[in-house]
């Protein structure tokens, strides 16, 4: 029943998808989103343009995305009226960013802010958005009164429900929205009021890069500005502590871990080398994908290369499992032979299964570090792009030592639990099957994961 | 789930390759000609079918109903068939994704409901896993026997995994069951698959006049009898279909990517490029996407050729990174460009093995043979034309084939075929049949 629990468990990890940051949306969808805000007399706009893979790539065709003149062009097709009379909306400010999409691809994001004119008494103001009208997407418009200004009437909400466009709902009873105009009254204030503000570039790429990582907390370490004085250990800390969170996910080969060093009889010392390989593997896996990403990504995916990496791992298992299986066996067999009388090759066991164990140890190790964790590429990825590449490699190996600390952690539970085990006197029958039975399950698991990564890499 | 989304892109992908998807949602209206009908369009009125209310008005109901009740099975499932019927209309694929969702609470509410295993069997369809609608499409009929719906989804899989003869006995048991605009719709595509053009357009007449009120099936089923006219040189007709059914539907790829290539045809390139440019922008679908690259390297400027196969590429890599299948396409695309021609051997024969159709062996003859592979093309070219398919593009191929082999007058017989069904059955190929030919 355990060992069914256990097999369950492991496929329902290697089930589980690969994070990739997609667009929520479709790929090729472009999402507009326009808000009036009135700011004790002054109306000002902010407009959000979030363009998915494919619309961006047709832009950067076409020459790429220059911000100010994006600006000026949304603005001309923002129409707006006050008093029933056209008024003008002068961009002010923009922030651009490009948040890694799928497929190597990117997607864009264009924030602009855009200056309309001073209300005086009760105006009735709308807007009409104009801007890529055939095209696709989510269409949003919020109208908002601040600093003594107050919505009379409105004809649209006075909160964004995607938050701006950086978290579309994914409520099933929610239909993309496709609102392109709203109609509002409103009784301005006196006085003016402040400029609504942009998100900041650093928040930008902090909530963009990571909308679809399993792990946020991690990834927005990266997009941290200040990275000096205390900063550095605490987000070392944190780091460590995401990884050591991340491997009590499924996956990453904690039961087998447990079920080898149980059956091999391991030490203390098995344990934090097996911490150390994984670590190792990982780290490197990461970097190494990462180059992939950056430099080959014309002729590879990483989401192709995960399947492969899922079978190799797997079929690491298999292996380790063969090995101990033929290694009990022969040892069940000399010890048939012993017992019989039989003393005539006395060569030390325990050296030679010593160098053996080690090796096995290594593929374990491996098979738990090889499978990159997505939210450790985005972020070895965002700092490429933000030309943190020292901080996000240092980041990036406190993650996978926190994840190798949970590995180890559990590697010292089994090394306890089973000498404890061995000392409470269970009839010897149970000891001496115990190696067998965790060798079985290793190869189990081994069989399950392979099955499981087989149909995805053909 | 993230990852899902682009898979609509996919689907709508599929829509131009499983073209007969249509009018999968709306069942016939009340007044259908035959009794059988009749008993059925209750049912229908019960589901919501028959309403003359627009599908976004139906699903802003079936959203409201659910948020007041969220046990209610038959709203979820309903909800799930609308999402697709809106993803259609308005080219959007989170819609589908929506659909996924709402259909798999259905299921959980209810696991013996046969309108969700036919609602996930069409997403399945859509999203190219064959097999697996197959497998829900009898899921349901097994529930519910009596449904011409399930016989519809079984049917087009069949066909896609190139089993015809069954698919046609489902397409007829389904508009005995239930003579419908879908019904008549898969009948067209059978008599078209073997060769009975007059027939096939007798019965997309009949499915256009089953239309209900909703504008996008009407529209659809357009656009498939003006490609039954293109596909026969009648690109006069064929345009006037392709033009009402963009008054139905305003802004309709499908019509607008239909009007590029008969304008084509027809020698007004730069109407063509117009055309195909809001096909484009409306769904960047990758046979669009290359159709605009033909046209601008006809026209002369091959600078914005190059951009379109370039975001042939791009989308082909979010496809491979969504875990989507579209091997059959890019071979299809990367031969006719003659490009990586040996990988997309490889793709066309993975892409054939996935779908064993006519048209997946089509391909893969074509890849064959601009491998210089004739001999083995063969072969696959007289599995393509096996129904007696009028398709000048298989002729073509099969032309090239033959002269590939040295049977010089057999290729040119092919040619002059394919030129007499469709003088310009293809931008790129049309010319070269023509000098081979003469």
């Amino acid at each position: 029943m355990r060992r069914l629990l256990v097999l369950a468990a492991a496929a329902l990890a290697l089930a589980a998808p690969v994070a990739a940051t997609a667009h929520p949306l479709g790929n090729f969808t472009i999402n507009r989103y326009t808000e009036l805000d009135v700011q004790g007399d002054r109306l000002y706009a902010v407009y959000v343009l979030d363009l998915a893979e494919i619309p961006t790539f047709q832009a950067r065709a076409a020459g790429g995305v220059n911000g100010a003149a994006y600006a000026r062009r949304i603005a001309a097709h923002l129409h707006l009226t006050v008093g029933g009379r056209p008024a003008v909306l002068r961009p002010v400010r923009h922030e651009l960013a490009f948040p890694p999409g799928q497929g190597g691809l990117e997607t864009t994001r264009l924030e602009i802010l855009l200056a309309g004119p001073k209300l005086e008494g009760r105006s009735s103001v709308a807007v009409r958005d104009g801007n890529y009208a055939d095209r696709i997407g989510w269409r949003e418009v919020v109208v908002r009164g601040a600093d003594g200004a107050r919505l009379v009437r409105s004809s649209a909400p006075a909160r964004s429900i995607s938050d701006r466009l950086l978290a579309y709902p994914k409520n099933l009873l929610q239909s993309p929205l496709e609102v392109s105009s709203a109609q509002a009254v409103v009784d301005p204030a006196t006085a003016g009021g402040p400029p609504p503000a942009l998100i900041s570039p650093q928040l930008l790429a902090d909530r963009v890069g990571v909308r679809a990582v399993a792990d946020p907390g991690f990834a927005r370490l990266i997009a941290r500005s200040s990275v000096g004085g205390w900063f550095l250990p605490i987000a070392l800390a944190i780091a460590f502590f995401w990884g050591a969170a991340h491997a009590l996910s499924p996956g990453h080969g904690k039961s087998i871990i447990t079920a080898y060093l149980v059956g091999a009889r391991g030490t203390p010392r098995h344990a934090l080398l097996l911490g150390a390989t994984v670590t190792a593997t990982h780290t490197i896996g990461v970097f190494a994908l990462g180059l992939v990403t950056l430099s080959l990504s014309q002729f590879i995916l990483p989401e192709e290369l995960y399947p492969w990496l899922n079978l190799v791992s797997a079929l690491l298992v298999v292996g380790v499992g063969v090995s101990v299986l033929r290694w009990r066996l022969r040892e069940w067999r000399h010890a048939r032979a012993h017992a019989r009388g039989h003393h005539h090759h006395h060569h030390d066991h325990r050296d030679h299964d010593h160098s053996l164990g080690a090796r096995r140890l290594l593929g374990i190790g491996i098979s738990g570090g090889i499978i990159p964790c997505p939210t450790a590429l985005v972020v070895l990825l965002a700092a490429i792009s933000l030309h943190r590449v020292g901080y996000g490699l240092v980041l990036i190996v406190a993650f996978s030592l926190g994840l190798a600390a949970t590995m180890t952690g559990l590697g010292l539970v089994a090394v306890g639990a089973r000498r404890v085990f061995a000392r409470v006197d269970l009839g010897g029958h149970a000891v001496r099957l115990l190696p067998a039975a965790s060798a079985l399950v290793v190869l189990a698991l081994g069989i399950a994961m392979t099955v499981r990564a087989f149909p995805h890499v053909t | 789930m993230p990852n899902k989304l682009l898979i609509g892109l996919a689907v709508l992908l599929a829509a131009g390759f499983a073209a007969f998807l249509g009018g999968v949602f709306v069942e016939p209206p009340a007044q259908a000609p035959s009794a059988l009908a009749a008993s059925q369009s209750a049912e229908d009125f019960k589901a919501g079918f028959a309403l003359d209310a627009s599908t976004a008005r139906l699903v802003e109901s079936l959203q409201a109903t659910l948020e007041a009740n969220p046990k209610d099975e038959q709203s979820w499932a309903l909800l799930g068939l609308a999402y697709q019927q809106r993803a259609r209309e308005t080219g959007d694929p989170s819609y589908y994704t929506k659909s996924g969702g709402a259909l798999d609470r259905a299921l959980r509410l209810d696991p013996s409901d046969s309108l969700v295993y036919s609602g996930l069997g069409s997403l399945a369809l859509s999203r190219h896993r064959f097999a697996l609608a197959l497998k829900l499409g009898r899921q349901a009929h097994a529930l519910s026997p009596t449904i011409a719906r399930n016989y519809g989804v079984i049917g087009d899989a069949e066909i896609e995994l190139g089993r015809y003869r069954s698919a046609f006995r489902d397409f007829d048991t389904m508009t005995r069951l239930q003579p419908s605009l879908s019904a008549y719709a898969r009948v067209s595509y059978g008599r078209e698959l073997i060769g009975h053009t007059a027939a096939a357009i007798t019965a997309m007449k009949l499915a256009l006049d089953a239309a209900t009120d909703t504008a996008e099936p009407a529209a659809w089923t357009r656009v498939q009898l003006g490609k039954l006219y293109f596909n026969h040189g009648r690109y006069r007709a064929a345009e006037r279909e392709f033009l009402l059914a963009n008054e139905t539907f305003p802004n309709y790829a499908y019509a607008l990517d239909a009007l590029a290539t008969t304008e084509a045809a027809l020698g007004r390139l730069r109407r063509a490029v117009g055309y195909e440019r809001r096909a484009v922008d409306l769904i960047p679908l990758p046979q669009y996407v290359a159709t605009l690259g033909d046209l601008y390297r006809v026209a002369g400027r091959p600078l914005l050729a190059r951009r379109q196969y370039a975001l042939i590429g791009a989308i082909e890599r979010l496809l491979r990174a969504n875990g989507v299948r579209v091997d059959l396409e890019i071979a299809q695309f990367d031969v006719d460009h003659g490009l990586r021609l040996t990988h997309a051997l490889a793709l066309a024969r993975i892409g054939q093995r996935q779908r064993p159709s006519i048209d997946g062996d089509d391909v893969l003859a074509w890849a064959l043979t601009r491998n210089g592979r004739c001999g083995a093309a063969l072969h696959y070219s007289q599995l393509a034309l096996r129904l007696g398919t009028q398709d000048a593009v298989k002729f073509f191929h099969r032309g090239m084939i033959d002269r590939c082999l040295g049977r010089h007058a057999a290729g040119r017989a092919w040619f002059r075929r394919a030129l007499a069904l469709n003088p310009r059955f293809s931008l790129l190929w049309a010319p070269v049949a023509r000098r081979y030919a003469a």
